[in-house]
């Protein structure tokens, strides 16, 4: 109660001339005083306490516990199975290429490498550009932004209509004489499809981290390396990327938590189809519950996707944030 | 007069003498403002013009830039169709029950996590912090378990429950409430207002930026939402938006006119507010990331 002294000194002075019968109950004990505070403060965290303890503590452990079950909706009760489920998939591991789990694991691995690459490096030139010019810089964030309000069934749509084979995309290639693929369509072109599309949307909302920490960078030290007679291209890859590292870990780090995730798009636009070569592990989890009714197996593959996922952040700290630490 | 005089010419040399090096890099800097301007709003204009088109134009080959001739039919067969105006009317229950419910729930939680002191506060926001790093996939499967075994899939709750208090609005909560100085509720409880009072007429009031963003960040994540209706909801009645364009897909598979203005109905509700309100989407961006 380190507040205490202060709120005393303050209110005591009105409480004299005005509301008297008030002051042996705020003095009081301190201790009736921290209890109604605790109640009063539980009180205001109740609602959010409820969807905190059911819908993430309680769910990401049901998640956990659920993977050693056998579940199949309605017809029989959950079966304790131990490890089996674990043992399923990863017995998969000697014939990756007709595991359907397998497949999109290393597809998912593809996918994040070139989106979170894409990504970063794209909203860091957005970032850049806006940084560099004078006038209008509101409005050309705003315009910048737009893809990452726009849904992703929309845009979905709208690329739909882009990639088909008649598409604009085909139509700006054909004018430079390359014949563009059946881009969906196509077992190799699907997935490059899809890390095109989801760069667009992602990068948009990464530029606004790079904008703020470009904002908030040490003037003098860029103008100092500019009086040293370092160029712009020295000054920023010496000075201005070394600043912005813990910025990088974040945008990759978020990038690739999102992107180890990708769901939508596969499944609005091509369903993981052709030939299963757009298969991400959100949605061979979801076709495991939801199609099959193996929702143990499924919560299983959830596990092993979010170690996945944790490893991999934790690797990257250990490679891009390490000069921060120093 | 030497220094008035001196000073223009000086000015002018110095301008004569930077402008081949910025001449190349402003080159640069404007290329790539186009190319980035392009590529943003690009596909989204072309698709607000070809909606406009007939099914033959919009996949005409080469392309054709202004609609000929220019029609409406393709907005007139989605708004008879009574089913799109439901699945308008679902995600607008779903984006706006989640953003009032998500923004009177975390500032209440983040006003008690960061203005009062509390046995078990700093385990709470730990927590907090803790399941925000906590991927999505762990959830889907489970939550749609404990939702079906409330009986609630296929129903309003099963969108709104889990959306109405998130640990990221929380976390932007506390960050403002933090920020405001002690002395005001002080002065509210001198005059003999309740907590409740003085929450809801002097803190809200205060943290309006905050509440704002909280709103918007919200509403944009449960209008576009698609995963958890996908897996929440079962009769077509039930569908949302973004989930009614998924079936509306499979159904006019290569109608593309048809599909480009039916993600009209998607879009142009989220851009407007991005227009009216774009300080606070960016800032509830950031300030929902910044998070160490």
């Amino acid at each position: 109660m380190a507040t205490q002294p202060v709120g005393q000194s303050v209110s005591s002075a009105p409480a004299l001339t005005t509301e008297k019968s008030r002051r042996p109950a705020q003095r009081g004990s301190g201790r009736s005083r921290e209890r109604a505070e605790a109640i009063a403060a539980y009180l205001f965290l109740l609602p959010y306490l409820v969807v905190l303890a059911v819908f993430l503590v309680f769910v990401s452990l049901f998640g956990l516990g659920l993977s050693f079950f056998r579940v199949d909706l309605g017809f029989t009760g959950p079966v304790f199975i131990g490890l089996r489920n674990y043992t399923f998939i990863f017995n998969q591991l000697s014939n990756v290429s007709l595991s359907d789990f397998w497949t999109s694991m290393i597809n998912i691995v593809k996918f994040t490498f070139f989106v979170v690459i894409g990504q970063t490096i794209l909203a860091l030139a957005m970032a850049l550009v806006l940084q560099a010019i004078v006038r209008a810089r509101g409005i050309f964030r705003t315009v910048f932004y737009v893809p990452a309000v726009t849904s992703s069934v929309a845009t979905a749509l709208i690329f739909l209509w882009l990639y088909n084979p008649d598409g604009i995309i085909n139509y700006i290639l054909s004018l430079v004489h390359i014949n563009g693929p059946d881009w969906l369509n196509n077992v190799f072109w699907a997935l490059p499809a899809l890390m095109l599309l989801n760069i667009w949307t992602t990068a948009a909302s990464f530029m606004i981290y790079f904008l703020a920490a470009l904002q908030d960078l040490p003037r003098e030290l860029i103008e100092a390396s500019e009086v040293d007679g370092a160029n712009r291209f020295q000054t920023f890859w010496y000075i201005t990327v070394p600043l912005l590292r813990p910025t990088i870990f974040l945008v990759v780090a978020l990038g690739t938590i999102g992107a180890f995730q990708m769901f939508d798009q596969a499944k609005f636009m091509t369903n993981g189809q052709p030939l299963n070569s757009t298969l991400t592990p959100m949605l061979e989890i979801y076709n495991a519950g939801f199609s099959d009714g193996r929702f143990g197996l499924a919560a299983a593959m959830s596990v092993i996707l979010f170690i996945v996922i944790f490893i991999v952040t934790i690797i990257q700290r250990r490679f891009i944030d390490i000069d921060t630490s120093r | 007069m030497a220094q008035i005089q001196a000073r223009p010419i000086e000015a002018a040399q110095t301008i004569q003498r930077e402008r081949p090096t910025i001449r190349w890099w402003q080159l640069i800097v404007l290329i790539f403002l186009i190319i980035f301007t392009i590529t943003s709003i690009g596909p989204l204009i072309l698709t607000i013009i070809s909606s406009f088109k007939t099914e033959h134009d919009v996949l005409a080959f080469p392309p054709t830039l202004w609609p000929n001739p220019l029609i409406l039919s393709n907005y007139t067969t989605i708004l008879s169709n009574p089913l799109f105006l439901r699945w308008m009317l679902n995600a607008f229950i779903y984006a706006v029950g989640a953003m009032v419910l998500n923004v009177i729930f975390s500032a209440m939680a983040g006003y008690a996590l960061g203005r009062m002191r509390f046995p078990g506060r700093n385990f709470i926001f730990l927590l907090t912090l803790g399941v925000m790093m906590i991927p999505s996939a762990i959830y889907l499967i489970p939550k749609f378990l404990v939702v079906n075994s409330l009986h609630l899939t296929n129903t309003y709750f099963a969108l709104i429950l889990p959306a109405m208090a998130q640990p990221f609005s929380v976390f932007i909560m506390v960050q403002f409430m933090k920020g405001l100085p002690k002395e005001l509720e002080e002065s509210a409880f001198i005059d003999g207002a309740s907590r409740l009072r003085t929450f809801f007429q002097i803190i809200l009031p205060q943290v309006r930026p905050a509440l704002t963003a909280v709103a918007i960040i919200t509403f944009q994540g449960a209008w576009n939402d698609f995963q958890w209706p996908l897996v929440a909801l079962g009769t077509q009645d039930m569908y949302t938006l973004p989930l009614g364009l998924f079936f509306f897909k499979s159904e006019h598979f290569t109608q593309y006119a048809l599909l480009l203005a039916a993600s009209m109905f998607n879009t142009i509700p989220i851009l407007i507010l991005f227009f009216i309100f774009q300080r606070y989407f960016i800032e509830g961006a950031v300030s929902s990331g910044v998070k160490g």
